[in-house]
């Protein structure tokens, strides 16, 4: 692995610079709130950013995307698809969020592959970013996720001081930094362990400790256990846990047309709609919210890591400082731990 | 190749079964895709309306049939709808095939009891249709087909029940309905009843079955108490699903997905799962 440095003052010219060969995608606030878009200008860029509200898995699984258009007048069927990506940089990825994408590709990737994904994936070169501070709802470290290590990311950076360390993670990294060298200095004694302290001090400030082991055998044993229900109770169905989680892929698919042309597009959707699941007989498999919600929690802590052998939850807390009713996922695994069969 | 882009495909005939089932007889337009395409019995397929929607259908044909597929649908919701309003030389669009299927390698050298009610024996009929292919014949036993439903009107397929199955060597079928009515001189009432009469013999016999839950469920009870085991019984699923690669999530019962693990799960499967079908 190469290191390096970047002076902060040159974060932006070379993120500008960047821009010449790539779409800039970056954490930018909107009305008060953070997302990952694509930037006109670097100045709105908003360094040093806390968790976005939204995932950045929305830039290769956007919330709402054209799959293919159609025609059919006259009798015939003409379908056009709609699968393009610019060559992108995606700009100030927290380690939690680069651990999201590895639980993503297990599904999208898998064969056969989901080529809307998949060609935004190849052609977005991912800058991380280490945290600088530890939001009272995290818990990535339950799940071996260090807020300074950039594994996921092509090139990872981490604030020391007036300097950025720049880990150089993967061939696409090391080709992106050779295009920029001017901005780029050599590493230099300290800086290393500087990040190394900087790790100590954040592990310091996670406010609850939660340990996941042996958490999908032991879930296996309390499907039918009643803390479900009893959970459910102030659970109100709204969806914002799956709608601000980084790894919640399901999705919905639906036509709009207009006369004789029309697209197919796909939108996010939720486990937790009554909807989702309900047959068209009227049947439904999971038709109270109890059963909703035991499988938001058993994909999140066993069935993804049953399927995928990657855990689906990466601790970033945002369902915990989202949830209007104050489900916490980090209480509902010390209970389920601590449940007798 | 991108999956979630469907396959042209023009209706070519329609075949009323029931009062709401109607078989469709598809073709793919690119003589090549329709050559190229290739399922195993058991087998599903997304069917498109564009401007209505897409949905999973199991496929009614056998795949020895290489000139067309079938599915046939019951007018339920908007898909099949706006499917049941379509005449012959209607655009459609279809993916696939998906899913695992029947085990008909295991099935070789055994007996097949094959246990349908009303439009549930759409995706059983690929599999009797493909073991009597002349070519497939020789290397399975005797074929005992038990198919029931509310009327005789509401009883698919009814060229092969009552004429071309029962003439084919090896293959007995005993049809029933719910309830006596004029001109039916055949067996009245429910299938688990029909089955715990007939009294099929488990040994070295292979149950594939599809219907009603109620059916399924008691005519279970019966093949438990005539000595039947859970892993000689297949049955398959339905689910709402979307995109039928195992992305979109809906179809999940525990960490399997119905579209890609299923739809056909022995009952032996099924028991390992959380009861969320």
């Amino acid at each position: 692995m190469d290191s390096k440095l970047l002076r902060r003052e040159k974060l932006l010219p070379f993120l500008d610079r960047l821009r010449e060969g790539f779409l800039l995608v970056a954490p930018v606030e909107e009305d008060a709130l953070l997302f990952y878009r694509p930037v006109e200008s670097v100045a709105e860029i908003r360094l040093n950013p806390g968790r976005s509200v939204v995932p950045p898995k929305e830039w290769f699984f956007p919330q709402a995307e054209s799959l293919y258009r159609y025609n059919t007048e006259s009798g015939r069927l003409v379908l056009e698809e709609t699968l393009a990506a610019a060559p992108a940089v995606l700009f100030g990825i927290h380690p939690c969020d680069l651990r999201s994408f590895a639980v993503l590709d297990a599904v999208f990737l898998q064969e056969p592959v989901d080529r809307y994904y998949a060609l935004r994936r190849e052609r977005t070169v991912i800058i991380g970013i280490s945290c600088s501070a530890v939001c009272p709802e995290c818990f990535c470290t339950a799940y071996g996720i260090s807020p300074v290590e950039g594994t996921g990311a092509d090139i990872h950076l981490s604030e020391v001081g007036a300097v950025y360390m720049v880990e150089v993670l993967t061939r696409r990294g090391k080709e992106l930094v050779a295009r920029c060298q001017e901005f780029f200095e050599d590493n230099v004694a300290g800086v290393a362990e500087a990040k190394e302290a900087r790790k100590e001090t954040l592990s310091g400030q996670f406010t609850v400790q939660v340990t996941v082991d042996g958490l999908p055998a032991r879930l296996g044993h309390l499907f039918d256990h009643p803390y479900w229900e009893e959970l459910s109770r102030r659970c109100l169905g709204c969806g914002i846990c799956t709608y601000v989680c980084p790894t919640c892929h399901c999705f919905d698919i639906t036509d709009v047309c207009r006369g004789f042309e029309g697209k197919r597009f796909r939108c996010w959707d939720a486990c937790l709609f009554r909807d989702y699941t309900l047959h068209t007989s009227g049947h439904n498999p999971r038709h109270a919210l109890y059963q909703r919600l035991r499988n938001r929690f058993f994909h999140k802590l066993k069935y993804n890591h049953d399927r995928y052998a990657i855990e689906g939850c990466v601790g970033c807390g945002r369902c915990v400082a989202l949830c209007p009713v104050n489900i916490d996922i980090r209480e509902v695994i010390a209970t389920v731990r601590g449940l007798g069969e | 190749m991108n999956p979630l882009l469907p396959k042209p495909a023009t209706i070519v005939d329609i075949i009323r079964e029931t009062g709401d089932v109607k078989t469709f007889r598809v073709v793919l337009d690119d003589p090549e895709e329709m050559a190229a395409w290739s399922h195993k019995p058991g087998q599903t397929a997304m069917v498109s309306v564009f401007g209505v929607g897409e949905a999973m259908f199991c496929l009614a044909s056998s795949p020895t049939c290489r000139d067309w597929l079938e599915f046939s649908i019951r007018r339920a919701g908007k898909v099949t709808s706006a499917l049941h309003q379509m005449e012959p030389e209607a655009k459609i669009g279809v993916r696939g095939p998906y899913g695992n299927h029947f085990p008909y390698e295991a099935m070789r050298g055994k007996n097949l009891l094959v246990i349908g009610g009303g439009i549930g024996l759409a995706p059983l009929r690929p599999l009797v249709n493909f073991i009597l292919a002349p070519e497939n014949r020789q290397h399975y036993g005797n074929i005992e087909v038990i198919y029931g439903a509310r009327s005789y009107g509401d009883l698919c397929y009814k060229e092969e029940v009552f004429r071309v199955w029962p003439q084919a060597p090896g293959v007995s079928v005993f049809t029933t309905i719910d309830a006596p009515e004029e001109g039916w001189s055949g067996h009245v009432g429910f299938v688990p009843a029909y089955v715990e009469e007939l009294k099929p013999s488990p040994e070295n016999q292979f149950v594939v079955i599809c219907g009603p839950p109620v059916m399924i469920r008691f005519t279970l009870k019966a093949l438990g108490e005539l000595g039947f085991e859970e892993k000689q019984i297949y049955t398959t699923l339905e689910m709402r699903m979307k995109c039928g690669i195992g992305k979109c999530g809906r179809c999940n019962v525990g960490a399997r997905f119905v579209c890609r693990d299923g739809p056909v799960f022995s009952m032996a499967e099924l028991k390992e799962l959380p009861p969320e079908y």
